[in-house]
């Protein structure tokens, strides 16, 4: 899958394409508008991620531009640090897939891809294997050897993102964000979160062993596969 | 008293004392007028009848009696000559009268000339009379009809001004309710000018387009200043935070070097809640956000449970919602979303284990009223006052994981919604949140 990251702040946008090159995307940069329309013009993407304030104007623009052209089905995640709640609506408005305030974190970044990547081709295996378990994504369930692992709402979200980001850790901050959305200082206080994986591990562990779901020493956890 | 009423009633009463001197003025002299022009005929008269004087008239007037009286059909003139002894001094000036006189019945009102006069050596008193009745009708037929007059007048010059200080005022109250009350966002504010020939009202129109000029550049170089801000700040810890992330990923990193990287994964956690809540307390404070929306207070309270369901589960409190009214109040739903979930997860956070959370409302006549009690730890009362500063944490606080921020949100969002919030607090016993919704 190939993706254009239109990001004039090129420390991030390097940073992008390193994470996201690892996951196997094709990534290309546009470090203005122009040359973003430019290549949006020439190639089709799997997904742009679109910075809305770029040196030589509007990444609503771009946006604009590119729904303007027929037969495009590239995924647009806007990215930005301007927080206007105008903007979230307008750019939802305008077509984006999605709207992720900077700073973001990498992983959340691709988990809202693999999110788009789902809804978009209506994956007709909308199940992820891991280990034993299986998740169907659509229903929010997880089971193992065909029998329902009954886990709550809040321990799907936490299985489901660990497995999106598996073998990489994944920060307590990063995922109380991930599951309970950006309350800001309510989320500084992230501890609780251990009470919902030490559940969910609990869970799991009742069906087979779960070695390979670690704790990573008090900061964060990690799915090895 | 609104200015087009106050116009009015000055009319009114101006034009009230203009007709009643002026009615006054017409009454008396219609009374002079008529009274001269009487005078004068009855002068002429005398002459006449002095002109006209021999002795066989005299006889004639005094034959038999000592006084001659003379009417004409009609009563309304009458002469009367009467022979006065020589006794006393002649006066021999003429004087008018006006009397009321028994003519063969009838009283009627009489302007009369007196007048003394020797003729041949005899002395006698000339009363030449004229009635007034005609005149009196029409004295009361012009006062009349001057009355009514007067009244439509009034009546209509009433009606017409109000009529025209509405249509000259419009403009104005225009202006008043176009550009000052409807205004709420500067930036949005409409500069055409309000058709109006008044050139006072015109001066006021651009004078206050030009006051808006100056506050909408004003709060647009605050709201691009915010916005940069929040670019400058929030793109480099976005770079640090993906640049840490990736180091992460790196498979031979050593173990203390991943705590580090994690723990500054924290720390810019930490940097970037500060910003956000820093930008959202001065967004708020800038009127930089709509409130539109219909919030229903109940629901809001069972939305955000969901959020902090997890927090009171793992401190076994004791959640109770005791809300029983439907209050809808007008707002923005996020803002008011992050006022109450703060003020809960300050009873979640700062409570004992196996403590108590108790949510209630109560409906007053000028207010919706909800408490959040909780058992918590309380706090001193030196320190209520200042809990809504920013950077405000109690002394001793061991949270490391409060940035003294959470209050400062609450207390903005609630002046900008024109909320009281009333902290009562002990410590070691617990705290009770008011807010005051106004009706």
């Amino acid at each position: 899958m190939n993706v254009l990251i239109v990001e004039d702040e090129k420390g991030l946008a390097l940073e992008m394409d390193e994470f996201l090159s690892r996951e196997g995307y094709i990534v290309e940069h546009a470090w203005k508008k122009a040359s973003a329309e430019e290549k949006i013009f020439v190639n089709n993407y799997d997904f742009i991620l679109l910075d809305l304030g770029l040196p030589d104007g509007d990444g609503f623009d771009v946006l604009k531009q590119l729904k303007n052209q027929k037969d495009r089905d590239d995924a647009v995640i806007i990215l930005t640090a301007r927080s206007a709640v105008d903007d979230r609506i307008k750019g939802l408005d305008g077509g984006a897939d999605d709207y992720l305030a900077k700073p973001f974190s990498l992983n959340e970044l691709l988990a809202r891809m693999h999110a788009i990547t789902r809804r978009k081709h209506k994956l007709e295996k909308n199940d992820v294997k891991i280990h034993d378990f299986v998740l169907d994504i659509q229903n929010r369930t997880v089971s193992f050897q065909e029998e329902r692992v009954p886990l709550t709402k809040k321990e799907f979200e936490i299985f489901n993102y660990l497995v999106l980001n598996k073998n990489r850790v994944v920060s307590r901050i990063s995922l109380t964000e991930h599951v309970w959305g950006d309350i800001l200082e309510v989320n500084s206080d992230s501890n609780f979160v251990d009470v919902h994986v030490k559940n969910l591990r609990k869970k799991l562990t009742q069906c087979t062993k779960t070695d390979w779901f670690e704790t990573v020493r008090s900061i964060g956890y990690r799915i090895n596969y | 008293m609104n200015l087009q009423a106050k116009f009015s009633l000055y009319n009114a009463i101006t034009k009230i004392a203009v007709i009643l001197v002026l009615g006054l003025i017409i009454l008396l002299s219609i009374e002079k007028i008529s009274y001269h022009h009487l005078d004068n005929r009855l002068t002429k008269k005398r002459l006449k009848v002095i002109a006209n004087l021999n002795d066989n008239e005299i006889d004639n007037l005094l034959r038999a009696q000592h006084t001659f009286t003379d009417y004409n059909i009609l009563k309304d003139e009458f002469i009367v000559l009467t022979a006065i002894p020589k006794t006393k001094q002649l006066d021999p000036s003429i004087s008018f009268t006006t009397e009321r006189r028994e003519i063969e019945g009838d009283i009627e009102i009489y302007r009369i000339l007196n007048d003394q006069f020797e003729y041949n050596n005899k002395r006698y008193k000339l009363e030449l009379g004229e009635t007034m009745t005609a005149m009196d009708a029409v004295k009361n037929t012009i006062r009349f009809y001057m009355l009514v007059v007067l009244v439509i007048a009034l009546l209509v010059t009433l009606i017409t001004d109000y009529a025209f200080t509405q249509f000259i005022l419009r403009p104005f109250y225009k202006i008043i309710d176009q550009k000052l009350n409807k205004v709420n966002d500067p930036i949005a504010y409409d500069y055409e000018n309000i058709p109006t020939t008044t050139t006072d009202f015109k001066f006021l129109d651009n004078s206050i387009n030009a006051l808006m000029r100056k506050i909408s550049s004003l709060f647009s170089l605050e709201k691009q200043f915010i916005a940069n801000v929040s670019h400058e700040l929030l793109t480099p810890i976005s770079i640090l935070s993906g640049r840490l992330e990736n180091i992460l990923t790196a498979e031979n990193l050593p173990i203390e070097h991943e705590n580090k990287i994690l723990a500054s994964l924290k720390t810019l956690n930490r940097l970037k809640v500060i910003i956000n809540s820093l930008l959202l307390i001065s967004k708020v404070e800038n009127e930089q956000y709509l409130k539109k929306d219909q919030v229903a207070i109940q629901h809001e309270l069972s939305d955000l449970y969901e959020d902090l369901e997890d927090r009171i589960i793992d401190k076994k409190l004791t959640y109770t919602n005791n809300v029983k009214e439907d209050f809808v109040f007008t707002g923005n739903q996020a803002l008011i979303h992050t006022l109450l979930i703060n003020i809960i997860n300050n009873a979640i956070k700062y409570n004992v284990v196996n403590g108590t959370i108790n949510i209630s409302d109560e409906l007053s006549d000028n207010a919706y009223i909800l408490k959040v009690e909780d058992t918590g730890i309380g706090m001193e009362k030196e320190n209520i006052a200042n809990a809504f500063n920013r950077f405000e944490r109690e002394e001793n606080n061991e949270k490391e994981d409060s940035f003294g921020l959470g209050l400062a949100i609450v207390n903005s969002i609630a002046k900008f919604h024109q909320l009281t919030i009333d902290i009562k607090s002990e410590k070691h016993k617990g705290t009770m949140v008011t807010i005051h919704f106004p009706l």
